[in-house]
């Protein structure tokens, strides 16, 4: 068995707006579009998850929250109804997944052995939360790669930003292992929005995008720094600032995928690929790409 | 319920109304943890399920026409939600105690109350939304409660924690709830469920070790109880900011709030059938008397 490889991350946002900007069969309601730039950032995305050809996607979502430990689904196919507690008005979407069990249970494993309270989740009742489905649904809409999913421990909310992703980094190195040990070819994906404050109010009709702009101005700010950090392969200075972010732009970084998907990846000073930008109820969205094997560091 | 309509007992309850305008019969605050449901035959839980069952017994006896529900899981960001769908059924896999199977759960709906406060909360200022869909994900808390305290399979109303709305304009939507039953004749039981403090083991625990996370969280949860069972709702709620400072309670303790401002801010004294430990959170069984 060769090693196996992260070939690439993504930074996968998962407002469910975009699957119902979309119109896919799985999901209930319609809509007249909306989202245009972020779905089609999406589609980039697509593309190039193409060429990777990989064997499974992670997926770390921070809608699926477990407060004892970090939770891997351990069950080969799931499926159901998942219904967004918060937008239920645009997110009922039906979905049926197949789990990389053997890959899960090495993560949990490595994740265990570096002293992380780590768990299989096996019941096969289990609703996969709408976290998890938007992110895949928008990167891999035929759902033909086999899946790891990972809850949030929200070790940061709990601890503080720096320990919890001290957490999160031991969690993405982990991963790496378990990867590697288990011949995989992986892409990762990191389920964040970026700045995280939004409106408290729907519009009448949720796609009308005249009503669609960042939350502040301030929160702007911070995201378009941090994105042109990323672009220019600026790593460490956006994890230097990674807690000033979280705090000052109510980042949704703080739920931990973000760095997750770095450790995991080897923190790499690499030019990400931005594939757009857009904000959803206020909150900035950006669909980023690590291109691993072509900076030669895969 | 129509006045002319009113059987001897309706009649009783409409005297009860004039002489003391209270549509509340029974009020609890209860824990929204699965673990007394899932794993209630651990000694640290089945104290916490013996008192619950008993909450239940007690507000079987009040004989409600419908009980409002207001848990803290159920999360909410863009307005106050409110359940109307007629009939809510299906099984609930908790996601964190997920190995310890099933929460079923078959819930009637009053959606006659319902729509009255989505209606009136405009009133309060706030903006609410009604929620009709299949397969919404009931929340755990919610469950919980309806499988403890609603034996005698009465209607319930099912309300969100809008996790922006702060004490004040939760303590209002309690009074918008009584305030709403009262118009509509019904008598409720109101079930606020959320937890004490908030500190929890990370790490798996031997069931049997479960002890409150610290003694100064339990020295704060065991102020907070005596100032609820005073009778003093006033004095409670004043020292519920100190309380969220040094415990860290479930959403600020807006539970709390919830009940008081459903009973008018007023009872004559409080119970704790129990108060114990639920994975280092602080958990408590609490029967107000109206």
């Amino acid at each position: 068995m060769d090693t196996g490889k992260i070939l690439a991350g993504f930074l996968a946002p998962h407002p469910p707006h975009l699957v119902y900007g979309e119109n896919p069969p799985q999901n209930e309601p319609r809509s007249k579009g909306g989202w245009e730039p972020l779905r089609w950032a999406y589609e980039r995305a697509r593309e190039n998850l193409e060429k990777y050809k990989p064997d499974v996607l992670l997926v770390h979502s921070p809608h699926w929250v477990t407060q004892q430990g970090h939770h891997f689904l351990g069950v080969q196919n799931l499926c159901g109804k998942s219904v967004d507690p918060i937008f239920p008005n645009l997110f009922r979407y039906s979905f049926e997944l197949n789990v990389d069990v053997e890959l899960a249970e090495a993560c949990c494993e490595e994740a265990s052995a570096a002293g992380l309270t780590a768990k299989m989740m096996r019941n096969p009742e289990f609703r996969v939360d709408y976290g998890t489905i938007t992110t895949l649904h928008m990167i891999r809409p035929q759902w033909d790669i086999p899946i790891v999913g990972i809850s949030a421990n929200n070790s940061p909310y709990y601890l503080g930003t720096r320990e919890g992703l001290e957490e999160m980094d031991i969690l993405g190195s982990a991963t790496r292992r378990a990867v590697e040990n288990t011949g995989r070819r992986a892409v990762l994906l990191a389920s964040n929005t970026l700045c995280h404050y939004h409106f408290s109010e729907e519009p009448a009709v949720p796609e009308d995008m005249s009503q669609e702009h960042p939350h502040d101005y301030e929160g702007y700010l911070w995201d378009m720094r941090v994105i042109e950090l990323l672009r220019r392969g600026r790593t460490n200075e956006v994890f230097e600032l990674l807690p000033q972010f979280i705090d000052e732009a109510f980042a949704e970084v703080k739920s931990g995928a973000f760095t997750w998907m770095f450790s995991a990846m080897g923190y790499p000073n690499i030019p990400g690929e931005l594939h757009g930008y857009g904000t959803v109820i206020g909150t900035g969205n950006a669909v980023m790409e690590w291109d691993m094997s072509a900076a030669a560091l895969a | 319920m129509a006045l002319e309509t009113l059987s001897w007992s309706g009649t009783c309850r409409l005297q009860r109304w004039h002489e003391i305008d209270m549509s509340v019969v029974s009020a609890f605050l209860v824990p929204g943890s699965p673990l007394p449901r899932i794993q209630g035959g651990n000694p640290p839980w089945d104290a916490m399920a013996k008192a619950l069952s008993a909450a239940g017994d007690v507000l079987a006896s009040t004989d409600p026409d419908s009980i409002v529900v207001y848990s803290t899981q159920w999360i909410a960001v863009l307005d106050q939600l409110w359940q109307t769908r007629e009939q809510v059924a299906g099984r609930h896999v908790d996601e964190n105690w997920h190995e310890f199977g099933v929460l079923e759960y078959d819930m009637a709906i009053d959606v006659e109350l319902a729509t009255a406060c989505i209606e009136e909360s405009s009133s309060i200022g706030v903006k609410s939304k009604a929620v009709n869909y299949d397969g919404f994900p009931i929340d755990t808390g919610t469950i919980v409660a309806d499988s403890f305290l609603n034996r005698i399979r009465k209607p319930v109303v099912v309300t969100s924690n809008n996790v922006y709305h702060d004490m004040a304009v939760t303590e209002s939507i309690g009074q918008l709830v009584a305030k709403s039953a009262r118009e509509q004749r019904k008598d409720i039981a109101v079930v606020a469920v959320g937890g004490l403090s908030g500190a929890f083991f990370r790490q798996e625990i031997i069931p049997e070790d479960d002890r409150i996370f610290s003694e100064a969280y339990d020295s704060a949860n065991r102020k907070m109880l005596d100032l609820i069972c005073s009778g003093n709702c006033q004095k409670a709620m004043a020292f519920v900011p100190e309380y969220n400072e040094q415990a860290s309670p479930e959403m600020g303790f807006k539970h709390f709030g919830f009940v008081s401002g459903a009973l008018g801010h007023k009872y004559s004294k409080a119970e704790v059938h129990h108060y114990g430990p639920l994975y280092g959170s602080g958990g408590a069984v609490i029967e107000f008397q109206v």
